[in-house]
């Protein structure tokens, strides 16, 4: 009984990671910066969506306009910054830590405009309950695991069923080549970094209606999540996504057996064990 | 005075740890933000010993070095197996993991409580307790320690290591141990991490897990990055600029409510900076 | 001859006069709290706190004619921050006495103050370490122990035996559940399981969970952030045990929200009189919470202090100071106090969250 009530819970905080997995991949796999900054946009959308829902905007409206941010920002981020960077022919060190000089002024202004408290979403259907064979969930669980998959679904066919996808897929898996065929590696890369920031937004909205909303608490699901990315294969969107699941099911599931302060921390530990032997994941994708 | 004292101190100390984060991440290449979790165990150590009075300031130190060394070269081994960006991952993995222990091991560390009550440090038998006699302490070991940063630099090893930050396989080729002086570099860096932790909790007379966390690991990030990447004067300049910031700001009208959030926007902000228009930093080479 | 006399007259009362007044001038005490961060909430209350009460006793002159101000560093809960402020408080600008807030940096200034002879005064902080941890440092409301200890013995009289703990990894609420511990079972009853959330983290869920499936009778609450996300969690899982807490609970969101309906808490006996509150709103325009009554009430302590001191013809330090509350040792005020040693003992209630409303329960005496 308390086994499967944890195994749902982990599997909605899992398929919320997964979304963050999701998007994180795709971004790196295709411009190979490690966007830390991504785990900023991601606590934007909450605040964002948070603003919009305190002013008594409909949800849709709000979940629109929230995305639509997100995905503004991202580019913004790609174009203005990474973009210059890659001009003067940075080096990754450089631009990791031009991404964390990002995260930490998005956090910071968050912080400042917001106040550091926990701040509650408005939403009152959200946290109705609904009992389906024995376990307890509420419509904002619910939802973050059908969004979720659906996100997921949508990803996995735009990437492999449409032109631009492929073409996106083309320039990540050689840029040099794209350059010559003329696929505009940059403009992909404001569209990748631009869609990926879509996708975490909705994660990003969908946690902090069930737990509430901080603004410094991006970075971990950010981690976890990176994990789970190159666990499950850098370049596979189903790897990154599943093993994400997977991790956040362990997580919960441990509890049954460890001490609860340190689920987040053997998760860590067992990543590093895992780099020392398999550092190429589970799923990998040809590269 | 003894505000001045406690402020050249506590720069003393970080300018050792600049010194470490430079050896491994300017000039070693070894992208890591988990040198405050190394900072974090020097400091623990040299607590215990001294609390238990299991021995004396001098031996205490000389025994968190040697810990030090040991846990950098075990942590920066995933780095050598595996390339750039994997190697960040597991670095951001290691400090988050660092911190758990911190704040869960009780009996070690005192956990989210603190060891509060450290003794002051005895030098020859002469208990220094002053602040003006801390400061002399600091002092001698940050002397020691730019004295060290600046003959390895000149000595061979030092080019060696210049070698390979350049080009790898150019040096590899040539049949110049490149794993060995990678962990060469590290262990350097874990004595002088441990040496800073040991001065850190003797001067403060309490440690808490707050002071070693993922925050510390990018500020020394930020103190090496505005100060100069790979020089000696870099890792100097930078601690004593960035630990002044807030202190400057207080002199600025800043409503108190958004001080600490306007610092670490300002941190970030340097970062961006600094990396779009002068990676360098104030005094270092090319990062 | 009655010329010279009276000019003698004249003239020794001018000088009794001038050497015998109190040259009017401004008394200047430092505050240490974390105005920003995680602790950023509490302590801009306690800054109110201590702001409202000078505005008060400034518009009366101040103390003996001598206005009272305040300087204010900001330390964002940092023992490390804090340090650097006391040492600047103390050795730029001579200040004897220094509010503080939050165990963990209190119990790092602890050391400096004894060296340094200032006082510290602590009205927000409750880990039992503070109590020892330097005769300089005065705390305005008792330790958690105090108050789980009668916790502890009521719940058990009133049949609830077997207690689990939930528990936030932090320096408050790991003393919190260590005072569980003890007092729980020396009253007579079990633990029978505890579970630990990290400070700031809002997913209670799995620790929730994990704790019901050992089936308290109450579940003893030692957290000091989001309650009302675990009230929230708590009512989603279906849970029925009992929830018992101390003054943290005292969240007006946590108060409000149906969820948290029959919690029960200890609770520091403070009201402010409708006036006073209103007045306050009016002012700073925020409502009179605890940590605003708390640093209130410090703040007139000290100030009743200061008062003695200069009565006495004693200079301002810290020593003198400190003496002056542990000589008075009662303090009536907003919250009445009685220092039989450096920590206050505060008479506490027991307080049941019914309606959106704190509601008392019953009138608890500390043994």
């Amino acid at each position: 009984m308390l086994a499967l009530q944890l195994l749902v819970n982990g599997l909605v905080t899992g398929s919320a990671l997964g979304l963050v997995a999701i998007s994180f991949s795709l971004i790196y796999s295709t411009t190979k910066i490690f966007h830390v900054a991504h785990a900023g946009v991601y606590t934007m959308a909450g605040y964002v969506a948070w603003s919009l829902a305190s002013r008594g905007m409909p949800d849709v409206v709000t979940l629109v306009v929230t995305v639509a941010a997100c995905m503004a920002m991202g580019a913004l981020i790609q174009h203005q910054l990474y973009a210059r960077l890659e001009r003067r022919r940075a080096t990754p060190l450089v631009v990791l830590i031009a991404s964390l000089g990002a995260l930490a002024v998005m956090q910071n202004v968050i912080a400042a405009i917001y106040s550091p408290n926990i701040l509650q979403f408005p939403v009152p259907w959200g946290s109705q309950m609904v009992v389906l064979g024995g376990v307890r969930l509420t419509w904002t669980q619910i939802l973050t695991v059908l969004a979720s998959l659906a996100a997921y679904g949508a990803t996995v066919w735009f990437f492999h069923r449409t032109i631009l996808g492929k073409q996106i897929r083309a320039v990540a898996s050689n840029p040099f080549l794209a350059e010559i065929t003329r696929l505009h590696p940059q403009r992909v890369y404001i569209i990748v970094v631009g869609i990926g920031s879509a996708i975490v937004a909705l994660p990003g909205i969908l946690v902090p209606l069930d737990l509430g909303l901080q603004p410094y608490s991006g970075i971990t699901p950010l981690l976890t999540a990176t994990i789970a990315m190159i666990a499950g294969g850098i370049g596979s969107i189903t790897g990154s996504f599943v093993i994400a699941v997977g991790i956040a099911v362990l997580q919960n599931l441990s509890l049954l057996v460890i001490p609860g302060e340190w689920s987040i921390g053997i998760t860590f530990f067992i990543f590093v064990i895992f780099m020392l032997f398999r550092p190429t994941g589970l799923f990998a994708a040809a590269r | 005075m003894d505000f001045l004292f406690s402020y050249i101190a506590l720069a003393e100390v970080y300018v050792l740890l600049g010194l470490s984060t430079n050896l491994l991440v300017g000039i070693a290449g070894i992208f890591s933000v988990s040198q405050a979790a190394v900072f974090g165990v020097g400091a623990y150590i040299v607590a215990q010993l001294l609390m238990t009075e299991t021995m004396g300031f001098v031996p205490a130190m000389l025994v968190a070095s040697l810990v030090c060394i040991a846990l950098n070269v075990l942590v920066t081994l995933p780095s050598l197996r595996v390339s750039g960006d994997y190697f960040v991952v597991t670095s951001f993995g290691i400090q988050l993991l660092a911190t758990a222990v911190f704040i869960n091991w009780t009996q070690g560390t005192g956990g989210a409580n603190g060891l509060p009550g450290i003794p002051p440090p005895d030098l020859f038998g002469v208990m220094l307790e002053t602040n003006a006699q801390l400061v002399m302490l600091t002092t001698v070991s940050v002397g020691l320690g730019c004295l060290a940063f600046w003959l390895i630099m000149r000595a061979p090893f030092g080019r060696l290591l210049r070698a390979i930050r350049e080009d790898e396989l150019a040096v590899a080729a040539v049949g110049k141990g490149v794993l060995q002086a990678k962990v060469s570099a590290a262990a350097l860096a874990g004595a002088f991490a441990g040496s800073a932790g040991g001065l850190y909790a003797t001067f403060l007379s309490f440690i808490d897990p707050v002071s070693f966390d993922l925050d510390a690991s990018i500020l020394l990030l930020t103190m090496v990055v505005v100060g100069g990447a790979r020089t000696l004067a870099g890792s100097i300049i930078g601690p004593f600029l960035l630990l002044a910031l807030p202190q400057v700001l207080t002199f600025i009208d800043i409503p108190t409510t958004i001080a600490a959030s306007a610092r670490q926007l300002i941190y970030g902000v340097l970062l961006i900076v600094f990396m779009l228009f002068r990676p360098q930093g104030l005094a270092g080479e090319k990062l | 001859m009655f010329r010279s006399i009276r000019f003698g007259l004249v003239l020794a009362a001018a000088c009794f006069l001038t050497l015998g007044s109190v040259t009017a001038e401004t008394i200047r005490l430092g505050a240490i709290l974390p105005l920003t961060g995680p602790g950023g909430l509490i302590g801009t209350q306690q800054q109110k706190g201590i702001q409202f009460a000078l505005d008060h006793i400034n518009a009366k002159g101040g103390v003996r004619g001598n206005k009272i101000e305040v300087v204010f560093e900001d330390n964002q809960a940092k023992p490390d921050q804090s340090i650097l402020s006391f040492n600047k408080l103390v050795d730029l600008q001579s200040l004897p006495i220094i509010f503080t807030a939050y165990s963990g940096p209190s119990l790092a200034m602890a050391p400096l103050a004894t060296r340094k002879k200032v006082l510290l005064v602590n009205a927000g902080a409750q880990a039992d370490a503070l109590a020892k941890a330097s005769p300089y440092l005065i705390n305005t409301l008792p330790t958690i122990g105090d108050e789980i200890a009668v916790l502890s013995r009521w719940l058990v009289k009133n049949g609830k035996k077997n207690a689990a703990i939930l528990f936030e990894n932090s320096a408050a609420g790991i003393s919190g559940r260590d005072n569980y511990i003890t007092h729980f079972k020396a009253a007579g009853g079990t633990i029978i399981a505890q579970e630990p959330t990290q400070f700031g983290q809002t997913d209670f869920r799995p620790a929730l969970l994990k704790l019901a499936a050992s089936k308290p009778e109450v579940m003893l609450v030692s957290i000091t952030a989001a309650p009302q996300q675990m009230a929230q969690q708590y009512k989603q899982l279906d849970l029925t045990f009992a929830v018992a807490g101390t003054t943290f609970f005292q969240d007006p969101a946590l108060i409000a929200d149906p969820a948290a309906e029959g919690f029960l808490h200890t609770q520091l006996q403070s009201q402010s009189p409708p006036a006073l509150a209103a007045e306050f709103k009016q002012k700073y325009n925020a409502e009179m919470e605890f940590f605003v009554r708390q640093y209130y009430n410090a703040s007139n302590i000290l100030f009743t202090a200061l008062d003695k001191v200069l009565e006495e013809k004693k200079p301002i330090t810290g020593e003198n100071v400190r003496d002056a509350i542990l000589k008075i040792k009662r303090f009536s005020g907003l919250v009445p106090v009685v220092f039989n040693s450096n920590t206050a003992s505060v008479p506490f209630d027991l307080n049941v969250i019914r309606g959106g409303h704190d509601v008392l329960l019953e009138e608890l005496k500390v043994q």
